[in-house]
């Protein structure tokens, strides 16, 4: 994922910003990180460039 | 069947599509043998050649009804949302059409299709392309941030299909537009369908009644409402779908009852505008 992209992020639960957390980066994107929710307190990761966005409630099932 | 349940079936179809990398869910995906036919019946729903030959080889899976009118209209520098973006053959035409300074955003609910679809933006080195794996009932997209939503035979497998029009209103700006394609029904489907998730999974007893579909979208605030195409399904080229052919054979269903079906279902083209 692109960091030019992150203003148009948000959490898919209560819309709100996400903090990005980033583990690796290349000239290019974010390869693995996360994307935190505040106020959900959810972590969502970011896994060979994508961010996994899933509620957490669909992705239990 | 729980709709936690259907939505995990519609997954797992959607994976193993993805992953065999042939067509075969979708009663639209319906002729659906080989990477060749998909070809064939995206040129069927109006995607032209040059289309299907610019997108890297494995993006068109032959899933979709088309939403060539939808790519026809984005200008350059437009930020465009697809919704269950699969491998990405519509993100991937979209990108040529908004050029170096706009972007595409593809959401999918499949890991697997999500997967693909990146690997085959790195093929063909699409650098505005970006996807995510995420719900089309709950976007994982800012308010007002998107000048065009497009997809392409994807809403009728969402279980809350006025939430997915809430959710594509919420993110686009003012004046922008939504063009989707998908199935819906010209009248109901026969109960046994109705109850079958092969039926669900594969495009039709998902599908909304015609004028619901409308009037979802009208009352999520959308104006301009317009189909632009209808297009009837034909049964001929169903033979060869699996889905279709679970559903003859499961129910033991005469030619009569297959035509009764065949008026049943339609594909549209239809957009709406978000204006204040």
């Amino acid at each position: 994922m692109r960091r030019k992209l992150l203003d148009i992020l948000c959490c898919p639960v209560c819309k709100g910003e996400l903090t990005l957390n980033v583990v690796e980066e290349n000239d290019v994107e974010i390869v693995e990180g996360s994307l935190r929710c505040g106020t959900c307190r959810v972590e969502y990761p970011i896994i060979d460039g994508i961010p996994n966005l899933l509620p957490p409630e669909a992705e239990d099932s | 069947m729980t709709e936690e349940k259907i939505r995990k079936k519609v997954r797992e179809g959607y994976a193993k599509v993805a992953q065999q990398q042939q067509s075969c869910c979708g009663p639209s995906s319906t002729c659906c043998d080989s990477v060749n036919t998909a070809d064939a019946l995206a040129q069927k729903v109006g995607y032209s050649e040059q289309d299907i030959a610019s997108a890297p080889e494995g993006a068109n899976l032959g899933l979709g009804c088309g939403n060539p009118v939808a790519l026809a209209s984005l200008q350059q520098g437009e930020t465009v949302l697809d919704l269950g973006s699969g491998p990405g053959f519509d993100c991937f035409l979209a990108a040529q059409r908004v050029g170096i300074t706009g972007h595409v955003i593809g959401v999918d609910m499949t890991p697997e299709m999500i997967a693909k679809a990146r690997e085959n933006a790195q093929k063909g080195s699409y650098t505005t392309v970006e996807f995510r794996l995420g719900e089309i009932e709950h976007l994982p997209v800012a308010d007002s941030s998107v000048d065009a939503i497009i997809s392409n035979c994807v809403i009728n497998l969402s279980l809350d299909k006025p939430q997915v029009f809430r959710e594509a209103f919420r993110v686009l700006r003012d004046g922008g537009r939504l063009m989707i394609s998908d199935t819906v029904l010209l009248k109901p489907l026969p109960e046994f369908i109705q109850k079958s998730v092969a039926a669900y999974v594969g495009c039709v007893s998902g599908a909304m009644r015609k004028q619901d579909y409308i009037d979802a979208i009208k009352k999520t605030g959308f104006k301009d409402v317009q189909i632009l195409k209808e297009t009837p399904f034909s049964l001929d080229c169903r033979v060869s779908d699996p889905t279709a052919q679970a559903i003859v054979n499961d129910f033991n269903l005469s030619g009569e009852k297959l035509k009764e079906l065949e008026g049943s279902i339609a594909s549209i083209q239809l957009t709406g505008i978000k204006r204040s």
